[in-house]
């Protein structure tokens, strides 16, 4: 477990890999996020244009979407979900998502269970989270908590019952992970942008059906030859339908990203991916939803508790990696 | 009036950094011995149990006292070493003895139905997990403070404060030796 100059490594485990892996999926979820501010400020833009535009041709049109009141709205809104993410994410109220059906256990009645949450907070340099059990057979497992300090990881009874300590520990890495890499908080924070997203195009939406929406709408039937009306009416319909729908999928793929980051983190404390490989293939076996999941915390979970992707279906709409996928990744850290 | 600004300036941005470079570098060497004060509980932990294990297995194992006597030796040679080199290799011995003891439980079912052992067992093979894993981190968190301390600019502020590099955790080779179990 030693290398003279650098991290310690275990098996053959080349101490690099998970670092570089973490690296990728830090540079990704930026990526990410500033997609999902894109998409904020196209939103912006088109409803500045659509504020301003008095009427006109085609070209008249498509210089309103690059007009100041199309700048200002873009700049506002993009701003505004940099502003409400940002805080969401520097503040992390003390907020304990809570994940119905899960009570605390004592040591004295999970021993081995504090024992491993244990050994993973002292490999990840944090205190001691509390310690929860969901009654139902059906193994899975999820962490919680908006700091490092004031967080919860919880397995089902099933999850107990069916993995071996070494695959016990690698389920409880990747829980400690999502706390050592405030994923709660990440997650609060996209969902916190997605959401202003869709508010805000919901009200743009209305006040256009309404037809109290730019200065020009009534003299839409009488300047036909325009023509540029028409351009930025579809414009904006398209931003304002598509941004919540492309918003929702930049949130699920930022999920999919801290799920691989989680992965490569237990590693990172484990140095053992082979216990984390073979609770991943056992929990994705017997997965089946359960009482006190929901789609709103499905994230939540170290596997899917309400979808089974065990085949390499690619969905846009998933908040976890195929299995195969993040099974392959975590061979390639071992390699 | 314009380079009173600029000096201003310069200096806010100098002592900034300033400050946050120290802190990082506080902040660093705080996890770095709180990961050493880890190792050294958990340490000590193992120490106090395995006489318990030797214990409790001793009767079932009758076969097995030069192994049980070679574990309470280590131990006890690990709890009278000084200094961090002799005690690397003493808690490095006593590793590899109790790893050979465990897989020469395995072939005592009647101790694997001992609620006992198991437990102490599972106490032990905890505490042996966080030992490594508080090195580890250890380990990790040196390497960046080190990293800091040597590195220009910020080696000028350690060197200012006192701020040194910490010793990386070896592990010596008897640890990393697989023990060599005789399955009758």
């Amino acid at each position: 477990m030693s290398a003279p100059s650098s991290a310690p490594v275990a098996s053959g485990l080349a101490s690099t890999d998970f670092m570089s892996a973490q690296r990728r999926n830090r540079r990704m979820t930026r990526w990410l996020l500033i997609v999902l501010t894109l998409i904020a400020a196209g939103l912006g833009a088109s409803i500045g244009a659509m504020l301003e535009f008095e009427g006109g041709t085609a070209s008249d049109a498509l210089s309103a979407l690059t007009g100041p009141a199309a700048i200002a709205g873009a700049m506002l809104l993009g701003l505004a979900s940099l502003l409400w993410s940002g805080i969401t994410l520097a503040l992390g109220d003390r907020l304990l998502a809570g994940i119905s059906g899960a009570r605390e256990v004592g040591r004295e009645n999970e021993p081995q269970l504090h024992n491993i949450v244990e050994e993973m907070a002292i490999a990840a340099g944090l205190p001691k989270p509390k310690v929860l059990v969901i009654e139902t057979e059906v193994p899975n497992a999820f962490a919680t908590g908006m700091r490092t300090s004031r967080a919860a990881i919880g397995v089902t009874r099933g999850l107990l019952d069916s993995l071996s300590r070494t695959e016990l520990q690698g389920v409880i890495g990747h829980e400690m992970g999502h706390i050592a890499n405030l994923d709660t908080r990440y997650m609060t924070a996209v969902g916190v942008t997605v959401g202003l997203i869709a508010m805000v195009s919901e009200i743009a939406l209305r006040a256009f059906r309404w037809g109290s929406f730019g200065r020009s709408r009534s003299s839409a039937g009488d300047n036909k030859k325009g023509g540029g009306q028409l351009i930025l009416i579809v414009v904006f319909l398209v931003f304002a339908i598509l941004a919540p729908i492309a918003a929702k999928f930049v949130q699920f793929a930022v999920s999919r990203q801290r799920e691989y980051l989680a992965d490569a983190t237990s590693v990172q404390f484990t140095r053992n991916p082979e216990g984390l490989i073979g609770a991943l293939r056992k929990l994705t076996e017997a997965a089946k939803p359960f009482p006190g999941v929901s789609g709103a915390t499905q994230h939540l979970f170290i596997i899917n508790p309400l979808r089974q992707f065990t085949s390499r279906t690619w969905s846009l709409l998933a908040t976890h990696p195929a299995l195969e996928d993040r099974i392959a990744r975590l061979e390639n850290l071992g390699a | 009036m314009d380079t009173t600004w600029i000096v201003i300036g310069i200096v806010v941005v100098v002592g900034l950094w300033l400050a946050m470079t120290y802190n990082r570098l506080v902040s660093l060497r705080n996890q770095a011995r709180n990961a050493w004060s880890q190792i050294d509980v958990q340490l000590k932990r193992r120490h106090d149990l395995i006489p318990n294990l030797v214990e409790v297995v001793k009767d079932a194992m009758g076969y097995e006292q030069e192994t049980l006597r070679q574990v309470v030796e280590a131990r006890n040679s690990a709890v009278n070493a000084k200094g961090p080199a002799e005690v690397g290799v003493a808690e490095a011995a006593l590793t590899a003895a109790t790893t050979k003891l465990f897989a020469l439980m395995e072939n005592y079912p009647q101790l694997k139905a001992n609620d006992n052992v198991m437990q102490l067992q599972e106490e032990l093979t905890t505490t042996e997990n966080k030992i490594s894993f508080a090195r580890q981190f250890y380990n990790d968190s040196i390497m960046g403070l080190n990293n800091m301390v040597q590195s220009f600019p910020a080696n000028m502020i350690a060197g200012m404060f006192g701020f040194a590099v910490m010793p990386h955790l070896d592990i010596p080779d008897a640890e990393r030796a697989v023990p060599k179990v005789d399955l009758r």
